[in-house]
């Protein structure tokens, strides 16, 4: 069959249309600026585009750090499947830690089409490489850890994560958008189980208590610490569009009211709102304790590795199971 | 309805509702352990479908049990929710097929119970598709429709685990030859079963129902040069005589819920 | 590793939607790649219908002077016709014409 290139015109390479910082006739330096100008006017970014190596080596770290963590946020909570004391409570948890898992697929799959394999960055992972957030190197106690992190870490995360649904980087803007919808269902279970613990029996409000005291430092880490966003190089690309404070401020002023309306207490006697400036109070957050934790300090980090590294050799063989299988019959 | 049944066959029908809540509550529970940690990613999430939905139908199997228990007057009545059914009993009152008490060791293990289990519980539930008892052929007719991806998922890894020689096939085989023993125990006779036939409940026998297992599996496992299970060589206590491991499990699975019975969770 | 390739999932969420691209999975081969799009965008009775296609098979055009050729093409288009002026004359001078109608 004629290839129908060959009956194409004969207008040369330099004739033809390119989309701007796609253009390979444009030297380096104009490629960088025309993507810089197309991505800071908002702009979309997909996977087969020609990208600055800064930019494609800060999305593919910020979206690995979410995968990892995705992967490891599994851990704290898996054990409860066992303990959930009700049918309905053991299907809930175990489609929230399911839905981790397809977070994880998905976002690896993102981080995969930029160029760093999944198994590399398993490896990286369970090596100590590359890190994941704060509150997945801590232990779970209780039921009642069930709910907090079911309830306020998957808010603190979905806060960061709605932001994210106009990233710059569209393959990871759209992934946002299935995962916060899949979020807020975790969100709602998370918060019935502490409802139901509040509005429970002596024993199992002081359960829920212990549990939200303990986390709550935690929590407050969790977006990292104040930096200016004329220095943040992921808000310059529009990889992510808030700054940590925002982020912090957003989940007090949605969670904080809604946490004491459940009569509950929060370990923080400076945390109130501000009616002159609009913005929330609070004790600074341990910045050394987040260091330490996030860089496989953490109470649990080494055990949680050990385990997933355990985990991860033992099932290499059914990896190594996986060729393409002839279509048969059946 | 149920106050049609004479209380022989409400006893037999009661029977044969926990056996099979229980064994899919167990295999669903002990499957649902894979997820966070299975080989794979997409696994990860399949199994963990696969594992909620044989929690679902545990659920709703109990619940219609506690239905047969309120109507039928029965002492516990009250207290008769899913539940209660499945959490408030002690290890020695479950009834779950010995199969099943089987904790995996890999995954060609999991695979391999849950090809047996699977297939064993297709002839099962096609002996109830037409059963008089409205409720339960309601149920199954449901069940059938969701287990065919269960089918089709497992078979899929029995031939992509059998299919040539290495390490996935020998880990195949092992696994075989320690479950292949208890293999029989899901079709296991139960006792007083025949008042479940001359009522219609169910359409046959236990033992019709094991030679057609047998026969639907045989052509596949020939073709994949694996071994049969054997015969049952015991049928007594092939749902009663649990494993320690089923018993500590048990212990800390229902360890939150004991810590409060009167509580709501 | 091994041959695990991505395929694209598109996904109908109820009849008579358009397929829509919902995102890929990594599969060894059809059959897997169906149960595992089925995981991703069916798990919870989300979707009506999904198409699952090995991205190597996806034929893909992105050429400008294809997509975006230079020249005016606003006669093809809806906006290409703005009548608002013109109807206004019309109208005006119909009712002019017929001032008792």
């Amino acid at each position: 069959m004629t290839d129908p290139r060959a009956l194409e015109p004969v207008l040369p390479e330099s004739e033809r249309a390119a989309l701007r910082f796609n253009d390979p006739r444009l030297g380096e330096d104009a490629r960088y600026d025309a993507f810089v100008e197309h991505v800071r006017a908002g702009g979309k970014v997909e996977a087969t585009d020609w990208m600055p190596d800064e930019y494609r080596q800060s999305v593919l770290r910020f979206v690995e750090m979410h995968a990892n963590s995705e992967l490891m946020g599994v851990l704290p909570e898996r054990d409860w499947i066992l303990r959930a004391p009700t049918l309905r409570r053991k299907l809930a948890l175990t489609a929230k830690i399911q839905d981790e898992v397809g977070h994880a697929e998905l976002l690896y799959r993102v981080a995969e089409d930029l160029g760093k394999s999944r198994q590399a960055m398993i490896e990286d992972l369970l090596a100590g490489k590359t890190k994941f957030h704060n509150v997945f190197h801590y232990p779970t106690r209780t039921w009642a850890d069930v709910g907090v992190i079911a309830w306020l870490v998957d808010a603190a995360a979905i806060v960061a994560q709605q932001a994210l649904r106009d990233s710059s980087y569209a393959p990871y803007a759209r992934t946002m958008r299935k995962i916060c919808w899949e979020e807020s269902v975790h969100i709602m279970h998370g918060r019935d189980v502490m409802v139901t613990l509040a509005t429970g029996t002596r024993a199992q409000r002081e359960m829920l208590q212990e549990a939200l005291n303990r986390w709550w430092p935690p929590l407050m880490q969790m977006h990292g610490p104040r930096s200016p966003r004329e220095k943040d190089r992921d808000l310059f690309w529009r990889i992510k569009a808030k700054t940590s404070e925002e982020l912090r401020q957003e989940f007090l002023s949605i969670y904080v009211p809604r946490i004491w309306e459940l009569g509950l207490t929060l370990p923080d006697p400076q945390l109130g709102l501000d009616p002159a400036t609009g913005d929330w109070r609070y004790t600074e957050p341990d910045w050394d304790e987040l260091r330490t934790v996030v860089t496989g300090h953490g109470p649990a980090s080494q055990e949680r590795l050990g385990f997933r590294r355990l985990n991860w050799s033992e099932q290499a063989w059914v990896r190594g199971s996986l060729v393409a299988m002839p279509a048969t019959a059946a | 309805m149920t106050g049609s049944l004479v209380p022989a066959t409400r006893d037999s029908l009661a029977l044969l509702l926990l056996a099979m809540a229980d064994d899919e509550f167990v295999i669903g529970w002990s499957d649902s352990e894979w997820t966070g940690i299975a080989p794979l990613l997409e696994e990860d999430v399949a199994m963990s479908s696969l594992a909620q939905d044989e929690l679902g139908h545990a659920k709703a199997l109990y619940e219609l049990l506690a239905e047969l228990e309120a109507e039928a007057g029965s002492a516990d009545a009250g207290s008769a929710d899913a539940d209660a059914i499945a959490y408030d009993r002690p290890p020695e009152g479950h009834y779950h097929a010995r199969l099943l008490d089987h904790a995996p060791t890999d995954w060609a293990a999991t695979m391999a119970r849950r090809f047996l289990y699977e297939t064993a519980d297709a002839v099962r539930l096609e002996a109830l598709a037409d059963s008089a008892w409205r409720p339960l052929a309601e149920l199954v007719a449901k069940l059938r429709r969701e287990e065919r991806y269960h089918l089709l998922h497992v078979s899929t890894w029995l031939e992509r685990l059998a299919f040539r020689d290495g390490e996935p096939r020998r880990r195949l085989l092992a696994a075989l030859d320690d479950l292949g023993p208890d293999a029989s125990t899901v079709l296991a006779p139960l006792p007083n079963e025949l008042a479940l036939e001359m009522a219609g409940i169910v359409a046959r026998p236990s033992r019709d129902l094991e030679a057609r297992w047998r026969a639907a599996i045989g052509p596949t496992f020939e073709r994949l040069r694996l071994p049969m299970p054997p015969p049952l060589a015991d049928a007594t206590g092939a749902r009663s005589d649990h494993s320690d491991a089923f018993r500590r499990l048990w212990a800390d699975a229902t360890s939150v819920r004991a810590s409060d019975p009167a509580a709501t969770w | 590793m091994t041959a695990l390739e991505p395929y694209e999932v598109f996904r109908q969420e109820k009849e008579g939607d358009a397929m829509r691209h919902g995102g890929n999975v990594m599969a060894p081969d059809p059959a897997l790649a169906l149960d595992y799009a089925r995981e991703l965008f069916g798990r919870r009775q989300e979707s009506v219908r999904l198409w699952v296609v090995r991205r190597a098979d996806i034929a893909v055009l992105e050429d400008p002077d294809l997509l975006q050729p230079p020249l005016d093409r606003s006669f093809k288009k809806p906006g290409g016709y703005v009548m608002r002026d013109k109807l206004a004359a019309a109208r005006e001078r119909a009712a002019t014409e017929r001032p008792n109608e």
